[in-house]
């Protein structure tokens, strides 16, 4: 978060426009008047991809936080908590992500949960006052509903992923660990899901790309996420607007690009020594 | 000795009914969802067309009676005291029946733009798949042409791929000119641009997924055809691909449910698909609650109605030892 | 090779020879009362009964499906009994309120798919256990692994992942993490019928050693020659019943039953 927090201080501390060491101008005349447009508006643009980053992060976490239970639910299990888990969960998997987010915009009691959230976060700012972190405290709505929408969908497939993997693993590590008087919780715990989420790996790459591309969709609630931004040029300088794309595609893709390498590396850090993938 | 063997009920056969009572229900639901979409739909272009009946897009069922009795059963509230709450859920569903009723046929024709879209495109995007993925995995130095086109395209998101296909004046230009095009029963330029832009999306994931099928068949497959005199590309043909199309089923009714559900997108560039027609409704009247429930509620209904097709044929086509149904996910 | 170890209670106790002349009497350690197992409709245990004294190494023989490995599994209650008792010591197993994790940690397991925890080291993996389970301190662990592995002769591999050992290697870290239990009896579930032959002889080795310790042991296998050299009682099993059992000269040499001998037979043809 703090490496978040510097990244947000050097964009803001950089002169408009002045993103390379060439000028507007150089750039209109090599490249043509709507590249020109673009570079101009290149810190609207990139402040877009901050929020855009920010929602992907927070949205993963929900997902997780929601998700990891459920799939041991699913895993583990029985009756009415099992049941409900799969249903919802194929309640959220088969409705598009796009009727998700406007229900949960303009359908959800919604001011509960901003409520909730503008304390938490006054009170972590309150926590922080001395130190030199910030947290925003006036988090536009949009941003909760769609945090809430993606988060939530996120979790259903998170769901399944960690299921997946708790389910992969032999059922041997179970009987030895109960053979040496391991309880079946502490079997769990110790025993199985240390293997699971070295496994659950290749399936959460997958998802932090997915919500990251997704989060495009809350263009439709109105979010200043990239996509929206991006939108908002291109309908100005209706020229500009494969020039505009190519550029924030450029952005997704670099994101993407760099999303998956260090989770590679995250999972070759902590991968068991002798396995091959 | 629990409750239920004490009361003499046997808990596995009960459990059993209630299963196969489910079961049964949703066979039920599955053939009035199909039943009333495949009607609504042969009507709008036959005797809607031709002046029978209250014309395509109308209603053949009237509102008016549900909404009297919702409006009666939300009168009464104000009378019962205790039995409020659940008077007022009723209300509140009879409501949604007469709404329902009301932008039925509205839905209706949104869901054929969308269940169009998604199966030309997926197939479409099938036929490109295959040999990309072949060329990704037996292509040599050409590889990195499969490549690219794979993470380009899954590297950046669907809806601005689309709004490139569509505001870049190139290709709409060039769409409109074709004098066809708007006529008739030959859909608007905005729904071809949609089903370029989810043929060329659909097919360079359809590419990924086949691609780690190709990679799950042994090596040892296509030696052995190449050993009885079998080229290389006859036996990819022949030997590898049957496998593989087996492997991939799962993979690639995932990808189908996610046509499914992302032809949602195909909305915001004016296809008059099922969003498209639930959003314009629901920022005219204000009713978000009920109008999107019922858009969440056909959306699920196409969904399932995919997933088990999808199984079907995997049993179908299912030969012992070759791939599995199970660990796939719903969605 | 035997040493003094400290339970959980801070009693010492011996092990070696000495141990089944201990204070318990002549007492079976294990009894088995008629135990009866189906799975859906075929019946696999048909009613055995069996006795076993502390110090006795009782081998299991049988052709596949009679049941040899359901047993085991019901001694430890990794499979229910559909009727019968079991008693170890003066314990019942089979009881349904005795807590089946504290009869696991008298009993040590070892299977035929090894299942050595993968993510765990070998030291690890026999320390886990011992945390957990019996609570030990993270030194007090350490020490027990050391020298459980030291006494299987892996002490040089401890930091090794089970991927990294090779299949007898891995099976003889399993029988230390069930050793570093303390247990009264071990079951060995056809310990090396999925290794090369070349790996077994280090397993059986461990085996034959603890053999000669005194340890209490009830062993599925197909190995003939530790049959041979180390069961006290040799029991054979088919379709579900005991057929025969006795000391293994009777059986290899001179066996009762018709079908004893025509098994053996069988075995000696392999």
């Amino acid at each position: 978060m703090e490496g978040l927090v510097a990244l947000t201080e050097l964009a803001a501390a950089l002169p408009t426009g002045q993103l390379l060491p060439v000028s507007e101008e150089q750039v209109g005349q090599y490249l043509g008047e709507d590249w020109e447009f673009v570079y101009r508006n290149s810190d609207y643009l990139l402040w877009g991809t901050v929020v855009t980053i920010l929602l992907t992060l927070t949205s993963i976490l929900l997902g997780f936080l929601a998700g990891f239970p459920a799939g041991a639910i699913e895993a583990y299990g029985s009756g009415y908590s099992r049941a409900f888990v799969r249903k919802f969960g194929v309640l959220l998997r088969g409705t598009p992500i796009l009727v998700i987010m406007i229900f949960t915009y303009f359908v959800l009691p919604i001011e509960i949960v901003l409520d909730a959230a503008q304390f938490g976060l006054r009170s972590i700012e309150y926590v922080l006052g001395p130190t030199p972190f910030t947290v925003p405290t006036d988090v536009p709505d949009a941003f909760i509903a769609a945090t809430i929408a993606l988060g939530f969908r996120s979790a259903a497939y998170q769901s399944q992923i960690f299921r997946g993997a708790l389910g992969s693993i032999d059922e041997g590590q179970m009987e030895a660990a109960r053979s040496i008087g391991m309880s079946r919780l502490s079997a769990i715990r110790h025993v199985i899901v240390p293997q699971a989420m070295r496994r659950s790996v290749p399936g959460f790459q997958n998802e932090f790309t997915i919500v990251l591309k997704d989060t495009s969709i809350a263009f439709a609630i109105g979010l200043g996420e990239l996509l929206k931004r991006s939108h908002d040029l291109f309908t100005q300088q209706t020229t500009a607007v494969l020039e505009v794309i190519l550029f924030i595609s450029l952005i997704y893709f670099v994101l993407t690009f760099g999303t998956n390498r260090t989770l590679d590396y995250v999972s070759n850090r902590f991968a068991i020594p002798g396995e091959s993938s | 000795m629990s409750v239920a063997d004490a009361l003499g009920i046997d808990v596995g056969r009960l459990r059993e009914s209630t299963d196969d009572l489910g079961r049964v229900a949703m066979v039920v639901a599955g053939i009035a969802f199909w039943g009333w979409l495949v009607t609504r739909w042969l009507y709008d272009w036959t005797l809607g067309r031709w002046g029978i009946g209250p014309g395509a897009g109308e209603n053949v069922l009237s509102p008016a009676p549900f909404e009297q009795a919702a409006a009666a059963l939300e009168g009464s509230v104000v009378a019962l005291g205790p039995v409020r709450l659940p008077v007022d859920w009723l209300a509140t569903l009879v409501d949604g029946v007469a709404l329902a009723i009301d932008i039925a046929p509205a839905l209706a024709t949104g869901a054929w733009y969308t269940v169009v879209l998604t199966t030309v495109a997926i197939v479409l995007g099938f036929f490109i798949a295959v040999p990309m993925a072949v060329l990704r995995v037996y292509g040599g130095p050409f590889r990195w042409i499969a490549l690219t086109y794979t993470e380009l395209i899954r590297g950046t998101p669907l809806l601005a791929q689309l709004f490139v296909l569509y505001y870049t004046p190139y290709l709409a230009l060039w769409l409109n000119d074709a004098s066809v095009v708007g006529q008739g029963f030959v859909p608007d330029y905005a729904f071809w641009i949609a089903i370029i832009g989810f043929t060329i999306n659909g097919s360079a994931y359809q590419a990924e997924y086949i691609r780690g099928a190709l990679e799950s068949v042994d090596e040892g497959q296509l030696t052995a055809a190449r050993a009885i005199g079998l080229s290389k590309l006859e036996g990819i043909r022949h030997v590898v691909l049957p496998q593989t199309l087996r492997y991939a089923i799962p993979a690639w009714t995932n990808e189908l449910v996610y046509l499914i559900k992302y032809s949602s997108l195909a909305g915001f560039i004016t296809v008059p698909e099922l969003y498209y027609r639930a959003s314009r409704i629901a920022s005219s009247t204000f009713e978000y609650t009920p109008i999107f429930t019922l858009l969440a509620l056909v959306y699920l209904g196409i969904v399932l109605s995919a997933t088990n097709l999808m199984d079907r044929v995997e049993r179908r086509y299912a030969v012992p030892g070759i791939g599995q149904a199970e660990g796939r996910q719903q969605g | 090779m035997s040493d003094r170890s400290k339970t959980t209670d801070g009693t010492v106790r011996e092990r070696g020879a000495d141990a089944s002349e201990s204070a318990r009497g002549t007492e079976p350690l294990l009894r088995i009362e008629d135990v009866h197992k189906s799975y859906g409709d075929e019946e696999v245990l048909r009613g055995i009964d069996l006795e076993i004294d502390r110090g006795d190494v009782e081998v299991l023989v049988g052709p596949s499906g009679s049941g040899k490995s359901t047993l085991l599994r019901c001694l430890n209650r990794l499979t229910e009994v559909d009727s019968g008792h079991i008693y170890l010591g003066e314990t019942e197993v089979t009881a349904p309120d005795t807590d089946p994790n504290a009869v696991r940690q008298q009993i040590g397991m070892v299977f035929q798919d090894i299942n050595l925890f993968a993510h765990l080291t070998a030291r690890k993996n026999v320390t886990l256990g011992l945390r957990k389970v019996r609570g030990l301190s993270a030194a007090e662990a350490r020490q027990r692994a050391d020298s459980e592995l030291d006494r299987v002769g892996l002490a040089d591999q401890a930091d090794s992942y089970p991927a990294q050992l090779s299949g007898g290697q891995k099976q003889r870290v399993g029988i230390a993490r069930a050793l570093a239990m303390d247990p009264e009896v071990m079951l060995f579930d056809e310990p090396t019928s999925a290794l090369d032959p070349e790996l077994s002889n280090e397993v059986l080795e461990v085996m034959q050693g603890l053999v000669a310790e005194g340890m209490t042991m009830v062993v599925v296998t197909h190995e003939m020659r530790f049959a041979r050299g180390g069961a006290s009682e040799i029991t054979f099993l088919a379709d579900g019943e005991i057929v025969e059992r006795g000391p293994p000269e009777t059986l290899f040499e001179n066996p009762e039953h018709e079908r004893t001998k025509q098994f053996f037979e069988s075995i000696r043809h392999e």
